[in-house]
């Protein structure tokens, strides 16, 4: 049982990984990683770790590939785009000596130490009566409680990323003078009337 | 340990069967109240307007949406041509499917002994319970983008960036709310297992009848915070500018034709009947309810809750004007949002010291102390907010006037895209 | 494990049942497609621009804080339904992270990153407003001069359009029909 279930999960994330991976169109991928979410989510279930999977379903699924996506549709990405162009010159290479060097480290894990077996955990918080939330909860909140409290800097970190974001390309608050908005507010005028003479007598003076 | 004693002894041809019964039961009771909503809205939206509402198929047209799914089912399935193939036809599924299986989690009764094996009234009790909810509200955000962005049309494309965006902002009052009713059940039950709706449902029976229900738990205010994020996530009037007709002609659904339009409008409805069970679930003690000479009626109970709930939505949709784009988010980030955050505290703050024993005014102040001090925190940071607010508001106005200029070639004026 | 069986038979039933409709619906339903039909729907007229490209850039915002309320949601859980057992110290630590969170937020709000819509109370407007511009994050399309200069806008045919601007091409085939329908 436990098998079937690993192995369901397993193919699935090589499916998501392979299709985000391989397919042409960054929509189709981010479904793919999506998909990949769902494998992983079924693992963690495999495991027992009930309160995981349900987060990697509500934040990862549910937030984090949305952002993908709302950047992805709504900026335009979709687009074909020529892969032969590439800005950073060694980044091929790079990926390649990168991704060769995460699947050694991989596999010299696997060979070398035990925990990745497959098996659920049999130490750890896991064991004894309570739920598993409950556990997370209490060495969450006892035993993490730096980690924890340096989430919430990391979350300050990524408002003022926001707020950045939000303000570029744009003038501060109180940076038009009254001179400024006259004059703004004649060259409407002057717009208007030279595009259309008949609206000229009619429009209504500029406003201080 | 939650979980449904159904299991408890292997899986035996019984259980496998009472299993299947099961399965079907909830699909069935899914299916049939949605047609019955359909109906049930029509109608009720009718006698408030004072008209007849749909009265020719069937009994005083009471097949009405029975007989409009038949014949979405002999129309044309088209797909522009614009559109991405793949992604059209999966969008539709994407929302159905969650909602759907959402409601396996919703407690229709107590529980119920079938040939000696005793199970819940409840299809399904997984330990991670109502964080279900939130999943499957996760979940159905890529139905409403995906259908927009891949009929390739611009009104669709439209009604989803505005969805998807009120969708998620939604999310996270429904999240907090949600969380506060665990923490009433923690505290009731005293378990780790308050994720777990069947002891969400637990903990609100007891002699007191209904002062037990979280909404009184709870003082009215997370409920009302949650009814009010929960109608936005379905996109129920007054938060249904995702389909405002004047504006968008329709909406994220609009190139859907035949069985896959048909799909959204299930989705759609299906997503109003399990909310309110749900609704009903967290707040109004799910099948508790007074027994008749000794014995349990559960799910009456619950069917009369959840047809309470029902007309309410109807009759809001029957009330209320839709919002502006502005006011929705102002109202989803800038009270819902901070409001939560806020309630959540407070409660916690009163009941985290409620096993401080004793009687008397010392002993009283001495288990509410933490929620006083919760008060004053939030009235600060409220302070805090809303001088916040009116700042961020000023920024935006001279934002916008400053961008509403002319470009070099005389003709036109800038403006700001603000509100697709 | 096996509470979960219940919500995958419900879900292959789902499933079940929709593919099944699906396949009732290609069968039962006709296929007589059109050009007409099979085009974008653009409010009766034949569908001349392409789709804006780009949105404004609040909706990313949106979706950045909802990651971050998120969250602080997820953590808030385990916590709820721990609390009991964590006492007084989990609640500090637990308003420590949301008040850390909830100033940042409040300073997001203060610079604007979430105001919509138009403005409220005093200042001016521009008298009208005709087109978007290139420092809008939406994509200016071709518009006949007619609107450009608020005048009562045309049907749009092959003429109509802005001096010197072609319309873009719409994607292989979507257009087919756009001149003979004014001709």
């Amino acid at each position: 049982m436990d098998w079937a279930v690993y192995l369901v999960g397993a193919a699935m994330i090589l499916t998501g990984a392979l299709g985000v991976i391989l397919l042409r169109n960054p929509v189709h991928c981010a479904l793919m990683l999506v998909f990949t979410m769902f494998g992983i989510f079924l693992e963690f279930i495999n495991q027992g770790a009930d309160f995981l999977a349900a987060v990697q379903i509500i934040v990862y699924a549910g937030a984090v590939v949305i952002l993908f996506l709302f950047v992805i549709m709504f900026l335009g990405v979709d687009r074909k785009e020529a892969i032969g162009a590439e800005r950073l010159r060694f980044q091929r290479p790079l990926a390649i000596l990168l991704g060769l060097v995460a699947l050694v480290e991989i596999l010299a894990l696997s060979r070398v130490d035990h925990w990745v077996s497959g098996a659920p955990a049999q130490s750890g918080a896991l064991k004894g009566a309570g739920s598993n939330v409950a556990k997370l909860g209490q060495s969450l909140y006892t035993g993490y409680l730096l980690p924890f409290e340096m989430t919430a800097a990391l979350l300050v970190i990524a408002v003022v990323a926001a707020v950045v974001m939000s303000r570029r390309h744009q003038p501060s608050a109180g940076e038009m003078s009254p001179a400024a908005q006259k004059e703004l507010r004649e060259s409407h005028q002057s717009a208007l009337s030279a595009s259309d003479p008949s609206l000229a007598g009619r429009l209504e003076a500029p406003s201080e | 340990m939650g979980g449904d004693p159904l299991f408890a002894h292997g899986l035996s041809l019984a259980v496998w069967l009472i299993l299947l019964g099961k399965v079907v039961a909830v699909f069935v009771i899914v299916l049939v109240s949605v047609l019955f909503m359909v109906m049930y809205e029509r109608k009720a939206v009718a006698w408030l307007g004072v008209r007849y509402g749909p009265n020719r198929a069937g009994p005083n047209g009471w097949l009405q949406s029975l007989a409009d799914g038949t014949k979405l089912l002999f129309k044309e399935a088209f797909t522009p041509r614009t559109a991405d193939k793949w992604v059209y036809k999966l969008a539709p599924y994407l929302m159905l499917v969650p909602i759907m299986i959402a409601f396996s989690i919703v407690p229709m009764g107590g529980e119920i002994t079938i040939a000696h094996h005793t199970t819940y009234v409840q299809l399904a009790d997984p330990p991670w319970g109502i964080l279900f909810l939130l999943m499957a509200s996760g979940i159905a955000v890529y139905g409403v983008m995906l259908a927009g962005w891949a009929s390739g049309s611009k009104y669709p494309l439209l009604g989803s960036v505005r969805a998807s965006a009120q969708l998620i902002s939604y999310e996270a009052v429904l999240g907090l709310t949600t969380a506060t009713v665990v923490m009433v059940t923690g505290n009731a039950s005293g378990f780790g297992d308050a994720l777990h709706t069947h002891a969400i449902v637990a903990a609100q029976s007891g002699h007191l009848a209904f002062l037990h229900w979280n909404f009184i738990h709870t003082a009215f205010v997370s409920f009302i915070l949650f009814t009010i994020a929960i109608t936005a996530e379905m996109t129920r009037p007054p938060f249904d500018l995702v389909e405002a007709e004047e504006e968008l002609s329709g909406g994220y659904n609009l190139e859907y034709s035949s069985i896959d339009f048909a799909w959204f409008y299930l989705a759609e409805y299906a997503a109003l009947v399990t909310n309110s069970a749900i609704l009903v679930t967290l707040w109004f003690g799910g099948p508790n309810g007074p027994t008749v000479f000794g014995h349990s009626i559960g799910p009456f109970w619950f069917a009369v809750k959840v047809l309470v709930v029902l007309y309410l939505y109807v009759w809001v949709r029957a009330t209320l004007p839709r919002l502006r784009y502005d006011q929705l988010m102002d109202l989803g980030w800038k009270r819902l949002i901070p409001f939560a955050l806020a309630w959540l505290m407070i409660v916690a703050g009163f009941q985290v010291t409620n096993n401080v024993s004793g009687s008397g005014f010392g002993h009283w102040l001495a288990q509410k102390a933490w929620g006083f001090v919760a008060i004053g925190a939030a009235i600060v940071l409220a302070v805090l907010f809303l001088r916040a607010v009116e700042v961020g508001g000023g920024a935006s106005e001279v934002e916008t006037a400053q961008q509403d200029r002319l470009a070099p070639d005389g003709r036109e004026v800038a403006r700001r895209g603000g509100t697709p | 494990m096996v509470q979960y069986l219940p919500i995958l038979l419900l879900l292959a039933l789902v499933v079940a049942f929709a593919g099944g409709s699906v396949a009732a619906s290609r069968l039962l339903g006709p296929k007589r497609p059109t050009g007409a039909k099979e085009g974008p729907y653009e409010s009766g007229i034949v569908p001349r621009y392409r789709l804006a490209a780009r949105f404004p850039v609040r909706f990313y915002l949106v979706a950045m804080i909802f990651i971050i309320f998120d969250i602080e949601v997820i953590f808030l859980y385990p916590w709820a339904v721990m609390y009991t057992q964590l006492g007084v110290f989990g609640l500090a630590e637990m308003a420590a992270f949301a008040v850390v969170v909830f100033i940042a937020f409040a300073y997001l709000v203060s610079n604007g990153a979430l105001s919509w819509g138009p403005r409220q109370g005093r200042g001016g407007r521009a008298p009208v407003q005709l087109a978007r511009s290139t420092t809008a994050t939406v994509r200016r399309v071709p518009r006949p001069v007619e609107l450009i200069q608020g005048k009562a806008p045309l049907p749009l045919g092959d003429h109509g359009l802005e001096p010197g601007r072609q319309p873009e091409p719409l994607p292989a085939g979507a257009n087919q029909q756009a001149p003979s329908a004014q001709a």
